[in-house]
C-alpha cells in the first residue's frame, strides 16, 4: 500500500483529475438552466415540445424495437438448434460497427422514389407516379428509429447472449426434473434470470440514441441534438444552446439512474458457465425461417451497406479523394492518439489510486472520471463551449491589460476542446480495460515489493505497469477507435477549415455525394470492427 | 412389493466412448443407496441418465409401475417424476424460497399449493424463511430449501449429488441423520452420489462401489466392508491396508513371517485370488492380504519385523504406520497401519504379528 508524501500527491492528482473532468458540464448546466432568453421561450412557444417528443419518440422506438431484434436473435443462437450458428454467432455483432448515418444515407438512396428499388417496382407494375401505389418513406421518425435499430440491437444481443450463455445448467436441469417443459423451463428460468442484462443494454441503446445527431439530421427530423445544433451554429446563441443541452443531459441522467439500478440489482449471474446443449429445438422449417431472420438482421445492418460503400468506392474513386482522405485522416488519427493516451494516464492514475490506496472514498475518482460515457458527443460540445469560452475571453483581456498580443480563442477554437470533450466521452472505456486488467493481478503482488525492500513507486513501474501493458494497449485501442469515429462533438467544435475522416464524410452525406467520400465511409467501418473482434476474441478466452 | 426403480443393463457412451456399462440395481420404496467410487468411475454419468439428461446406449430403466425408459422409448426429464437435489443446490435466484418450492407444482389448484408448499416449509423448518431469496440464506438453509422444493412434486426417487459437499464438516454428520430420518419417514427411495466414504456408511441402506463405469460390488455397507469382492473396493472404502505374500506348502509367506493355514482356508485364498487374474497382466499383480488395523498386534519378545514410519494421533490412540524392515524382497511393504495406545517413537523397530482371522486376498494392481 501506498502511504506518506507520494499518496498525498496522488490522491490529490486523482481527486484533481476527476473534477477537472465533470467541470465543464455543470458549468454547462448552471449557464443552461439559468437562461430564459426570449429565443428560449420563444422555442418553448413553438417548436421545443415538437423536439423533445420526438426526442422521446425515437428512443422508444430504438428502444422497443432493438429490445425484440436483439432479445430473439440471442435467444436462436443460445437456446435453440439453429442452422449456421458459429458463423451467425459473430455476424451479429458486426452492426455495431456501421455508423447509423450511414446506413441512413445508403438505404435512402437504395428505397427513394428515385432508387432502384421503386424504380425496378414501378417498371414492373407498370406504374406512374407516387399516387399510384404506397411506398414506406424513409426520411421520417420511424425510419431513423428503424435505422438506428438496425446498428444498436448488437448491444441488446450481446448482453443477452451472454447472459444466456453464463446461466448455470442446472438451473434448466432443476426446472426440467420439477416437470416443466424446455419452452416453459426458457419462459420461467432463462428469461427472467437474464432480464437485468437486457435492462441494462436498453438502457444504452437508449443512451446511443439519445446522443444520435447524423440521423436524424440526415433525416430532417427534429430532435433535441439536432435542436442545439442548429442554435449554435444557426443563431450562434449559446445560452439556449446550453439550456437545450441540459435539457438532453437530465433525460440521459435518468437512463443513467435506471442502469446503475438494474446493475445494483444484477446479481443473478454465476461464474459458471456451462456450454449447455440447446434447449429449445426447431423443426426443419422453423430452423429455415430462425436462419433467415438473423441473417436478414446481419445482411441489412452491415453486410447491405457495406457492399453498396464498397460498389460506391469502386465506381466513383479517384485520386483527388485520395488526397483529401489522406489530410483528414491525418486529422482524425492525430485527435485519436492525444485523446487515447491522455485516457489512458489518466486511467492509470485513478484506477491505480483505488488500487493501492486505502482511503475510504478510493473509488470515487474513477467512478466520476467515467460519468462521460454516457453524456452525448453534442452536450460535451455545448460544455466545453460554455466552459473555455468564458476562460478564453478572460485569458485574452488579461494578455491586452498586461499588453501582450491577444492570444485568441486557444481553448475553445482549437482541437483542445475536441480532445478535452473526447477524454471525457471516453475515460469510462480506458477505465473499464484498465480496471479489468489490475482486477487480473492478484492482491499478494501489491505486496511483494515492499516485502522484498523495493520501493512502492519502483514496484509499480517494475511490477504493476509492465503487468498492465496489454490492458493498456486495448485500452489505448479502444480509446483510438472511438475517438476516429465520433462526429457531433468535432462538428460543433472543430477550428475553421478543419475536418476530420467523419466530419467530412458528413459533409459528403448532408450535400448527397457520399459516393466521392466512400473509401473513407469503409474506412471507419473498419476502424468500428476493431473493437468487436476484440470482444469476440476475449469472449472465445472465457 | 413393488420396487421403486429397476435399472436393467443400462450402458451409457459419450463420443463413442464407454461411460457406463451393464449397470444392474433395484429399489425397493424407502431404500437409500449410496453410489461411491473414485473420481471418474462414473456415478455422477450414472445419476445424470437416470434424471435424462444423458442419453442411455442400452438397457433399460425402470420407474414406479408404469415409466419404463429404454434407447428406443425415450422420456424427457420432465415426465420421469424423479426429484433431484444438486450439489449447488441450484435454487432459482429470482424466486424466494416459497416460489421456489412451489416452483414444479403449478399444475396444483391455488389452495392445494399453498397447501403443499406450506407443508413442506414447516417440514423443513424453512417457514420463517419463505418470503427471502436464495442469496440471503445460509448454505445448510439452502440445502433445507432444495430438498422441499424436490420433494414437492412427490417424486417417485430423489436423486442426490454429492449432497453434502459443501456442508461444513462439524455438521455433516448431524445433518446427514437429520435428512435420514426424513426420508425415511416419508419412505422416499433415494439414490445418492459421493466420493466420502463416511458419508455412504452414515447415510445409506445400500452401497453400490463402482469403478471405471461399473458396479463393482453392491449391498448392505456392513456386507460390503465385511466381504469386499474386489482390490479397488476394499481399497476405496479404506478397509485396511495391504500385506504381499506368497503361498507356501503350509500357508503363507509375508515380510513379517509366515501364516499357516489350514487347506480349506488356503484353498479359499486361491479361488478369490485367480478370479480376479484375467483381465490384466499378470506381471503387474501381486497378492496381498488385506489387514485390517485391529488385527494387528505388537509382540515385544520377538525380534523386530517392521519400522515407524509415521505416527498420527486419533480418538482411537495413537495410529502407527509401519514399513517392513526388509525391504529388498518382493514382499516388501511401506504402509501397514495399526492404532496403539502405547508410545512408540519413529524409526522405533518394533515386532508385530498378525492374529489368526478369516483371511481375504486379492490381487493387486502395482502400477
Amino acid at each position: 500500500m501506498i502511504s506518506g508524501n507520494r499518496s498525498k500527491i496522488w490522491r490529490i492528482a486523482s481527486w484533481v483529475i476527476a473534477s477537472i473532468l465533470i467541470l465543464p458540464i455543470f458549468i454547462m448546466l448552471a449557464s443552461g438552466l439559468s437562461a430564459a432568453t426570449e429565443l428560449f421561450s420563444h422555442l418553448w412557444n413553438t417548436v421545443l415540445p415538437t423536439y423533445i417528443l420526438n426526442t422521446l419518440y425515437l428512443a422508444l422506438i430504438v428502444g422497443a424495437l432493438s429490445t425484440i431484434l436483439g432479445v430473439t436473435s440471442a435467444v436462436l443462437i443460445t437456446q435453440t438448434n439453429i442452422k449456421g450458428k458459429a458463423t451467425l454467432r459473430w455476424l451479429l455483432m458486426l452492426p455495431l460497427a456501421m455508423p447509423a448515418y450511414l446506413v441512413a444515407y445508403l438505404y435512402t438512396d437504395l428505397f427513394d422514389y428515385a432508387g432502384p428499388v421503386q424504380r425496378y417496382l414501378r417498371e414492373l407494375f407498370g406504374w406512374n407516379s407516387p399516387a399510384d401505389y404506397w411506398f414506406f418513406d424513409i426520411r421520417t421518425l420511424a425510419g431513423a428509429g428503424i435505422v438506428i435499430s438496425l446498428v444498436l440491437y448488437p448491444y441488446v444481443y450481446m448482453l443477452a447472449r451472454t447472459a444466456f450463455e453464463q446461466q448455470d445448467q442446472n438451473l434448466h436441469r432443476a426446472s426440467r426434473l420439477l416437470g416443466l417443459t424446455p419452452f416453459q423451463t426458457f419462459y420461467k428460468v432463462c428469461l427472467p434470470l437474464a432480464r437485468p442484462a437486457i435492462a441494462i443494454a436498453l438502457s444504452l441503446t437508449i443512451m446511443e440514441t439519445l446522443a444520435d445527431f447524423a440521423t436524424v439530421q440526415y433525416f430532417a427530423v427534429n430532435t433535441l441534438t439536432t435542436a442545439i445544433y442548429d442554435t449554435w451554429l444557426g443563431y450562434g446563441d449559446l445560452s439556449t444552446a446550453n439550456a437545450l443541452a441540459s435539457l438532453l443531459m437530465m433525460m440521459v441522467f435518468v437512463v443513467v439512474l435506471f442502469e446503475q439500478k438494474v446493475r445494483m440489482n444484477h446479481r443473478h449471474q454465476t461464474n459458471r458457465p456451462v456450454k449447455s446443449s440447446h434447449i429449445i429445438l426447431l423443426s426443419f422449417s422453423q430452423q429455415l425461417l430462425a436462419s433467415l431472420f438473423c441473417w436478414l438482421l446481419a445482411i441489412l445492418g452491415f453486410l447491405l451497406p457495406l457492399i453498396l460503400l464498397v460498389v460506391m468506392s469502386v465506381e466513383y474513386a479517384t485520386l483527388e479523394q485520395i488526397d483529401v482522405l489522406i489530410s483528414t485522416g491525418v486529422n482524425s488519427i492525430e485527435l485519436a492518439v492525444y485523446t487515447a493516451t491522455i485516457a489512458c494516464v489518466i486511467a492509470l492514475v485513478v484506477v491505480l489510486f483505488k488500487r493501492l490506496h486505502q482511503d475510504k472514498s478510493k473509488g470515487l475518482p474513477l467512478n466520476i472520471s467515467g460519468v462521460g460515457y454516457a453524456i452525448p458527443g453534442t452536450v460535451l460540445a455545448m460544455a466545453m463551449l460554455a466552459t473555455f469560452g468564458p476562460l478564453d475571453n478572460y485569458i485574452n483581456s488579461a494578455a491586452a491589460y498586461l499588453g501582450f498580443e491577444e492570444p485568441g480563442l486557444i481553448l475553445s477554437g482549437t482541437i483542445f476542446a475536441i480532445v478535452f470533450a473526447f477524454v471525457v466521452r471516453f475515460s469510462a472505456i480506458a477505465n473499464g480495460a484498465i480496471s479489468s486488467g489490475v482486477e487480473q493481478i492478484p492482491q499478494s503482488i501489491d505486496l511483494a515489493p515492499p516485502s522484498l525492500g523495493v520501493g512502492r513507486l519502483k514496484g509499480l513501474l517494475t511490477v504493476h505497469i509492465p503487468l498492465l501493458k496489454p490492458s493498456i494497449f486495448i485500452a489505448w485501442l479502444l480509446v483510438f477507435v472511438e475517438a476516429m469515429k465520433e462526429l457531433p462533438a468535432v462538428l460543433l467544435l472543430r477550428p475553421f477549415n478543419f475536418d476530420t475522416l467523419s466530419t467530412q464524410i458528413y459533409q459528403l452525406i448532408s450535400d448527397e455525394r457520399l459516393e466521392q467520400g466512400a473509401i473513407g465511409a469503409i474506412l471507419i467501418v473498419a476502424f468500428g470492427l476493431i473493437p468487436i473482434i476484440w470482444l469476440n476474441k476475449n469472449e472465445d478466452k472465457v | 412389493m413393488t420396487n421403486s426403480i429397476e435399472i436393467h443393463h443400462l450402458a451409457v457412451k459419450l463420443d463413442k466412448k464407454t461411460i457406463l456399462s451393464d449397470i444392474n440395481f433395484s429399489l425397493q420404496a424407502g431404500e437409500i443407496l449410496g453410489l461411491v467410487g473414485p473420481s471418474g468411475c462414473g456415478k455422477t454419468t450414472l445419476l445424470n441418465t437416470l434424471a435424462g439428461f444423458i442419453e442411455q446406449e442400452n438397457g433399460s430403466i425402470v420407474i414406479g409401475d408404469s415409466i419404463k425408459i429404454t434407447k428406443e422409448n425415450k422420456l424427457p426429464p420432465e415426465q420421469r417424476n424423479l426429484g433431484m437435489i444438486f450439489q449447488d443446490y441450484a435454487l432459482f435466484p429470482h424466486l424466494t424460497v416459497e416460489n421456489n418450492v412451489g416452483f414444479g407444482i403449478e399444475k396444483l389448484n391455488k389452495s392445494s399449493k399453498q397447501a403443499r408448499i406450506n407443508e413442506l416449509l414447516n417440514l423443513l423448518e424453512l417457514s420463517e424463511l419463505s418470503q427471502r431469496y436464495p442469496h440471503q440464506l445460509s448454505g445448510g438453509q439452502q440445502q433445507r430449501v432444495a430438498i422441499a422444493r424436490a420433494l414437492a412434486p412427490q417424486p417417485q426417487v430423489l436423486l442426490l449429488d454429492e449432497p453434502f459437499s459443501n456442508i461444513d464438516a462439524r455438521l455433516r454428520n448431524e445433518l446427514m441423520i437429520e435428512i435420514r430420518q426424513l426420508l425415511k419417514s416419508l419412505n422416499m427411495t433415494a439414490i445418492f452420489v459421493t466420493h466420502n466414504k463416511d458419508e455412504v456408511f452414515t447415510f445409506a441402506d445400500k452401497i453400490a462401489v463402482m469403478y471405471q463405469g461399473k458396479i463393482l460390488q453392491m449391498g448392505s455397507p456392513i456386507h460390503v466392508s465385511q466381504q469386499p469382492n474386489s482390490w479397488q473396493v476394499a481399497d476405496f472404502l479404506q478397509l485396511g491396508s495391504w500385506l504381499p505374500f506368497q503361498v507356501k506348502n503350509d500357508g503363507v509367506e509375508t515380510a513379517i513371517g509366515n501364516i499357516n493355514l489350514g487347506t480349506e482356508e488356503l484353498t479359499a485364498l486361491n479361488v478369490h485370488t485367480s478370479d480376479l487374474s484375467t483381465e490384466i497382466n499378470e506381471k503387474c499383480l501381486q497378492s496381498v492380504l488385506l489387514i485390517k488395523p485391529k488385527v494387528i498386534e505388537v509382540t515385544f519378545d520377538d525380534p523386530a519385523n517392521v519400522v515407524v514410519n509415521h505416527i498420527g494421533v486419533t480418538e482411537q490412540g495413537y495410529q502407527y504406520i509401519v514399513n517392513s524392515i526388509e525391504n529388498s524382497t518382493e514382499l516388501a511393504f511401506s504402509r501397514l497401519s495399526f492404532y496403539h495406545e502405547d508410545i512408540f517413537e519413529l524409526g522405533q523397530q518394533l515386532s508385530i504379528c498378525i492374529k489368526h482371522h478369516q483371511y481375504l486376498a486379492f490381487q493387486q494392481n502395482t502400477i
